[in-house]
């Protein structure tokens, strides 16, 4: 995605109104808001959001003294309207998709992963390193499924680690996994920058490129690969095992009320972990086809802020797995449009991380936000 | 070279010290904010921007403070009034702080602005050791010096602090008492968002006197940390942010030295090292955590 920075963030769970939680005075007007809104259909406050969220941007884009109407439709019509767009779109919808799955399983057991920067980044180092290393003695399927399965496990180990002080030492996962990003990212550039450069490459540093046969298909006459199927399996994959098997119920269970969970025999402990180790897994398939299908090489900007926009992604969809496609396609195209931006009206690219904030702000505020128990 | 390390800690520690000050007064009164981040990231927008406007870094700090503020003041409205879940407001808002500053920052990239001098102080910036150490800064090091013991003095030992602490631990006695939760609250994230500003115009107008985008890199989210493990309390922060600020200044300090090590090797070392004392130290400092603080952390406490 564009620039920025990373880190993702996730859910947590009991979120709280910490504020709101003395005894239920007279003046709790949340209830008030809640109640004098509660008549609106839910479409119509999502139609809300969004127009609040566009008014505000159309605000701060007059105050640097661009045309707001005219950026609108700059981004309307590069987007929606120009041949191409929506494969694009639907390219950098995949990894987000899978990293918001990553938000998305830790949430259901109460847990916020924000690592979701950092887990793409090692899943993208693991598959850029197998492929490294395989290529010489293996067949391409070979590559590709050793690939698959290194990004996977980093991603896994990744969060492992963040999952390891939450439950060891209780240090919470919203903080360790924002660090982690940090590490990852570093780490990347340490390699990328020293041991993993490519001679070859000309001014910026970036590794050495996938070779061809590892490149992802793409679907012909499309620039879709074939990765973006794998997103969608996961996705109805992430459903089913949330919605239809006893684990996906415990899990709930425990996001619900652990000590209840607990009391009631659950493996409270190995729940929460296998939920973060599942995410951190998603995560870091999205890393792998982040960098099998799209960027065929590490460099500095690899995968930034795919896993924050997923995290966004995540709480617009309510941490429900097939909604998450739709909503992972439309901070998809508002980002695809950020450069369309940048090209047309000259305004900063990452400008439209002020669209995705606003409109989570105006989501987590005032669509009922306080109903969601991740 | 200790003591080129030992000044750096000085100068590189005091926007991390100053962000973890004003995390500590949110958190104290039961309020995370992650967008801590994104107020520093703000703040050192305000204050460049301020700072180029007016010529005067003062007036610069105080634009940093607002708009650190504000953004958190956002951060309040969401969490306090509307029960939104804390650590995703408090990244949806950095996430938003990285965009508004990033369109608004795009035209003070390359500009020069009239930064923070260095003023030695007279007489004690010339003992040997101590004073290039601790008196051979920016005036905003020196502010810093008296900032974590008047927060921890408000905090402790005014009526104020009373109040903020209350509505961490035990927010029913303070609607008992016929005080308002969510003005503590609020009063309490908005100073923290002021201090958060206040750091990141360190960052912009005292340490590197310029503007690029996401140029905080992380530290906010450090800060974060940093109060974890600083159990909440004003004088240990000052001690930790100074430890940071040597983790941060390494690397510069190193590379001037003439000593070849990988850069980015040496940008790990302070992230590594927070989620190494974090291990070490996690499972002890929760018990001084606020008690309203440990129900937006760990709703799973029970495992």
């Amino acid at each position: 995605m564009s620039q920025g920075t990373r880190a993702g963030t996730q859910p947590v769970t009991q979120d709280a109104p910490a504020g709101v939680d003395p005894p239920p005075g007279p003046t709790s007007w949340p209830s008030r808001a809640r109640s004098a809104t509660a008549w609106l259909p839910g479409a119509a406050r999502w139609a809300g959001a969004l127009l609040a969220g566009l008014v505000v941007f159309s605000a701060f884009v007059a105050a640097n003294g661009a045309d707001p109407l005219a950026v609108l439709a700059d981004i309307w019509t590069s987007t929606l309207t120009q041949p191409g767009q929506f494969q694009q779109i639907v390219l950098r919808a995949a990894p987000i998709a899978l990293a918001g799955l990553a938000v998305v399983v830790p949430a259901r057991a109460g847990l916020v992963n924000v690592g979701g920067e950092g887990q793409i980044v090692v899943g993208g180092i693991a598959a850029a390193g197998a492929a490294m290393w395989l290529t010489p003695f293996s067949s391409v399927g070979g590559v590709l499924a050793g690939m698959v399965v290194a990004a996977a496990l980093a991603g896994a180990a990744w969060a492992g680690i963040a999952a390891a002080l939450r439950l060891v030492v209780q240090v919470n996962e919203a903080v360790t996994t924002l660090l982690l990003n940090y590490v990852a990212l570093y780490s990347m550039l340490f390699l990328i920058l020293g041991p993993w450069k490519d001679p070859a490459a000309l001014g910026q540093s970036t590794s050495v490129e996938l070779v061809d046969s590892v490149k992802l298909p793409v679907f012909s006459g499309t620039s879709i690969h074939v990765g973006v199927v794998l997103a969608v399996v996961a996705a109805a994959a992430v459903w089913f095992a949330l919605t239809r098997t006893s684990w996906g119920f415990r899990l709930t269970v425990v996001g619900g009320n652990a000590e209840a969970a607990r009391r009631a025999g659950l493996p409270v402990v190995r729940l929460l972990l296998t939920a973060l180790l599942i995410g951190g897994a998603l995560a870091g398939l999205a890393g792998f086809l982040q960098l099998a299908g799209m960027e065929y090489k590490l460099r500095p900007t690899f995968g930034l802020t795919i896993g924050y926009v997923a995290f966004l992604a995540s709480w617009l969809a309510r941490h429900k797995p097939l909604p998450l496609l739709l909503t992972s396609f439309v901070l998809a195209a508002i980002a695809v449009s950020g450069n369309s931006l940048q090209i047309g009206s000259g305004l900063p690219a990452a400008s439209v991380n002020i669209l995705m904030g606003l409109l989570l702000v105006t989501v987590l505020g005032w669509t009922s936000a306080r109903k969601e128990r991740a | 070279m200790i003591i080129d390390i030992l000044a750096g800690a000085v100068r590189g520690g005091t926007s991390i010290m100053y962000a973890g000050l004003g995390e500590t007064v949110s958190e104290r009164a039961g309020v995370v904010n992650l967008g801590t981040e994104g107020a520093m990231l703000v703040g050192a927008l305000g204050g460049y921007a301020v700072t180029a406007g007016t010529g005067d870094p003062w007036i610069g700090v105080l634009g940093g403070a607002l708009a650190g503020a504000l953004l958190s003041l956002v951060h309040a409205v969401l969490v306090v009034s509307r029960g939104a879940n804390q650590f995703a407001s408090g990244l949806t808002l950095y996430f938003l702080a990285l965009g508004v500053t990033a369109l608004f920052g795009a035209g003070f990239v390359s500009r020069q602005i009239n930064a923070f001098a260095t003023v030695p102080v007279p007489v004690l910036s010339e003992i040997p050791g101590v004073g290039p150490v601790l008196f051979d800064h920016d005036p905003l090091v020196y502010v810093a010096y008296v900032a974590a013991p008047l927060v921890w003095w408000v905090l402790y030992r005014t009526r104020v602090g009373l109040l903020v602490r209350t509505a961490g631990e035990r927010p029913q006695a303070l609607q008992v008492h016929g005080y308002s939760v969510t003005a503590v609250r609020y009063g309490a994230t908005v100073v923290g968002g002021a201090l958060a500003g206040v750091a990141g115009s360190h960052l912009s107008i005292a340490y590197t006197n310029s503007w690029f985008e996401n140029m905080v890199a992380g530290r906010g989210f450090i800060a974060v940390a940093l109060v974890i493990f600083a159990m909440w309390n004003p004088l240990r922060i000052m001690a930790g942010a100074y430890l940071f600020g040597a983790a941060l200044s390494l690397a510069s300090v190193l590379q001037t030295a003439g000593v070849a090590v990988n850069q980015f090797a040496l940008n790990l070392v302070p992230f590594v090292l927070t989620l190494a004392v974090l291990a070490v130290l996690g499972r002890r400092t929760l018990q001084a955590a606020p008690d309203e603080l440990l129900r937006v952390f760990d709703s799973s406490r029970a495992a």
